[in-house]
């Protein structure tokens, strides 16, 4: 067993330093390997990625999109075809990096940041900032009225770096494009900024919602390619050049409801040089400089931690009690509570409670979705833990009470409860730890903790390796003292009963 | 004063016991003797409900306890169980000891949340209680500090600190290392002489034939024979009697 793990070991070290290697030793330039191949491979976001790139209704299976069309376009015109790789939006460039498709198309902005990372194609598509807001809202009308008010946008995407200059604003950052505007449309918001096609997509066709304001921050949409595929990049610019001159590109962006006057310009922008928008290169700023977001981030994750299990085990202690005590009616639906929350991912039962309880007239804050969605399930487990401490507790105990007189709550109380609590603890704490950690997963909620706090940060400056190694330290700094205060409780419990 | 009249008990569908009468007076020390299994524990624990009987009647004191529905007991029902237990003490072959706890709250646990008792009365009745099983000087110990003989003996305290009028044994003795049974037995003695009325399971039959009123005899959950020690002892009536006490005596 011990030889086959070292062999294989052997292997996957191999294999890393192969692939690692791979491009150095062929002589062959990625153009033409991709044309040998007979496919582009194409990385993007389906997940909510309309108009983008998004299943067919009619037919799941089936992507569609304007960038379906427009890489289709492109690989025809290389006399290959097009298959798209998924993967999530703000990784695309770090996926891109690693090698894992050929270019990323997915309304990525060209900005100085990403050109550092990726080399960028001729822009696509000219996009700009469009400001949602509720029907009946009548104080904001341009994104100078945001001070103050609770604005939802996508995590990376430009319309975040635009609002967070605007001083005051109570920026919602999301994952998504379709939660922005649904908690819009629910109220958790008051606005949302993003780019146009995005709005004209899921916020035009929304009884709820409307347009304001002139769209603004113009920038473009490229091609990521990765840097030293020069080659591949100087072809799908001229294929850029020739689809926009055959009107091939018009027709596309025509069918999708994306053309608009501001494309006009892309021609100049086609044949002419650098034309971005200029963003500060803010994002060079040495690391200490997010140490108070990161900190800021972690305190969030230990008010969600701590405040949760509190309730995991409040919740828990009636849980095992009913299990245990109860009689049928309430002794199975407490074993039902917990064979359902166990039995089911925690991060689908946050989406029910964030996303879902809505449409049932419940909307629930981001923190209280978080606190009832974490505390809720983790009071399963600790039903189950302090139910094995109660059995673990001898017959006797009980019989020897309730041959004193007392009632059942009373012996459970004074005698049952004392002696399990001793043999649940470390268990609790090491659930704790756990828990801890899992607090990452209300990220997904628009909850911003340490893990979101990390994933924003890392997308606007694709800073993933330093700023993933704080925030693991960071985590490690919170979670190893509470390891060491379990395995002291293990020990000191070990050595007596009482 | 403790009277089982008809007592059916089935586990799952195997019968223990096929109808058991017995009758005990006050202040009369009675020995339940018979091979393991036979029955006598848990009739004894029927008697304060820590089992649950099927058929017949349990009458302690006038206050009556038939069989009882698991699922939904009655309100009476659990009324006449808690009286029964304030007027039966019961001692356990495994003290039962709630080990969270020192000596001295042990006792006076069910003394102050049960009956009300003033907490320096209770720990006053709990001294008293302790000199009389030699014990003063484990006050503060907690359980695991304690011989076997020792624990057994607070056990009795504690059972005694409720006050009871009856008091069980169920087999007091039987996890002790020999050194330590003579110990609890004489405690035990001690009550039966100042008239408490007893009833104790045991494979001692010394200690059945010094302290008892009468002996009786389980066996595969009947009661075979009811007599005097001398009449057990001497000339038992039952071949199943004389084949039991000649095999415990041979040991």
């Amino acid at each position: 067993m011990k030889k086959f793990s070292t062999i294989l070991l052997f292997i996957s070290v191999l294999t890393i330093i192969l692939s690692l290697f791979g491009q150095a030793w062929s002589s062959e330039s990625s153009l033409e390997k991709i044309k040998k191949r007979g496919y582009l491979l194409w990385g993007s976001d389906a997940e909510g990625g309309a108009p983008y790139v998004f299943p067919d209704p009619k037919d799941p299976s089936k992507l569609i999109g304007f960038e379906v069309d427009l890489a289709n376009a492109i690989a025809k015109e290389l006399g290959i075809e097009a298959r798209q790789s998924q993967n999530a939006w703000d990784s695309l460039i770090p996926a891109l990096k690693r090698n894992d498709f050929d270019i990323a198309m997915n309304g990525i902005e060209i900005t100085p940041q990403r050109e550092t990372e990726v080399l960028f194609s001729k822009p696509y598509y000219i996009y700009t900032e469009q400001l949602v807001i509720r029907k009946n809202e009548t104080l904001i009308k341009s994104i100078s009225d945001l001070k103050g008010k609770k604005v939802g946008t996508l995590s990376g995407a430009v319309a975040q770096d635009i609002l967070m200059k605007i001083e005051g604003v109570d920026l919602k950052v999301y994952s998504g494009q379709v939660e922005p505007y649904e908690d819009l449309a629910i109220g958790r918001l008051d606005a949302v900024l993003l780019d146009l096609p995005i709005a004209a997509y899921y916020a035009k066709p929304n009884p709820k919602l409307k347009f304001t304001g002139h769209p603004v921050g113009e920038g473009f949409y490229g091609i990521a390619i990765k840097k030293r595929d020069a080659e591949l990049k100087n072809e799908i610019d001229e294929i850029l050049i020739k689809l926009f001159k055959t009107g091939e590109l018009k027709r596309i962006y025509e069918k999708w409801n994306l053309w608009n006057d501001t494309q006009e310009k892309l021609f100049e922008a086609l044949k002419g040089s650098k034309a971005y928008v200029s963003l500060e290169e803010s994002q060079k700023a040495p690391i200490y400089t997010f140490f108070p977001n990161l900190i800021k981030g972690a305190g969030i994750t230990i008010l969600i931690s701590v405040s949760s299990m509190l309730l995991a085990v409040v919740v828990g202690l009636i849980l095992a009690l009913m299990k245990i005590y109860g009689r049928p009616p309430l002794s199975t639906a407490a074993s039902a509570y917990i064979e359902i929350y166990r039995g089911t991912p925690l991060l689908i039962q946050l989406y029910i409670l964030y996303y879902g309880l809505p449409n049932i007239g419940i909307s629930l804050s981001p923190l209280a979705a978080a606190f009832i969605g974490l505390g809720m399930n983790y009071a399963a487990y600790e039903a189950e833990l302090y139910r094995a401490g109660i059995n673990a507790v001898p017959k006797g105990q009980m019989e020897a009470a309730l041959s004193l007189g007392m009632t059942r709550g009373l012996a459970v109380k004074r005698v049952i409860m004392p002696q399990a609590a001793k043999i649940a603890l470390p268990g609790v704490t090491n659930d704790f730890i756990a828990l801890f950690k899992d607090s990452s997963l209300v990220s997904v909620i628009a909850m911003v903790e340490l893990t979101k706090t990390y994933s924003i940060l890392a997308a606007t400056t694709l800073r993933f390796f330093e700023l993933g190694l704080i925030t693991a330290v960071l985590y490690f700094a919170m979670s190893y003292p509470l390891s060491l205060l379990a395995r002291r409780l293990e020990k000191k419990l070990k050595g007596s009963r009482r | 004063m403790i009277r089982a009249s008809n007592l059916h008990k089935y586990y799952d569908d195997q019968p223990l016991f096929k109808g058991i009468n017995l009758d005990i007076k006050k202040g009369e020390a009675v020995v339940l003797i018979g091979p393991s299994g036979s029955g006598k524990s848990t009739f004894l624990r029927c008697i304060n409900a820590l089992e649950h009987f099927q058929e017949g009647e349990i009458d302690v004191d006038n206050i009556e306890l038939h069989s009882i529905n698991r699922l939904k007991p009655g309100k009476e029902d659990m009324e006449a169980v808690r009286k029964i237990r304030l007027k039966v003490g019961m001692v356990f072959q495994q003290f039962n000891l709630f080990p969270h706890m020192t000596v001295l709250e042990n006792i006076i646990e069910a003394p102050i949340r049960v009956l009300n008792t003033d907490k320096n009365k209770a720990v006053e009745d709990a001294i008293a209680l302790l000199k009389r099983v030699n014990l003063e000087g484990k006050i503060n110990s907690y359980p695991d500090e304690l011989s076997g003989g020792e624990q057994q003996r607070v056990a009795i305290a504690r059972a005694l600190a409720m006050k009871p009028e009856a008091m069980l044994f169920d087999e007091p003795t039987s996890s002790l290392d020999p050194e330590m049974v003579g110990e609890v037995l004489s405690v035990i003695k001690n009550l039966v002489e100042e008239g408490m009325t007893t009833l104790i399971a045991t494979h001692e039959m010394g200690f059945a034939g010094e302290v008892a009123d009468r002996v009786v005899v389980f066996d595969k959950g009947d009661i075979i024979e009811v007599g005097s020690p001398e009449e057990i002892f001497t000339n038992p009536k039952k071949e199943r009697t004389k084949i039991f006490l000649s095999r415990i005596l041979k040991r």
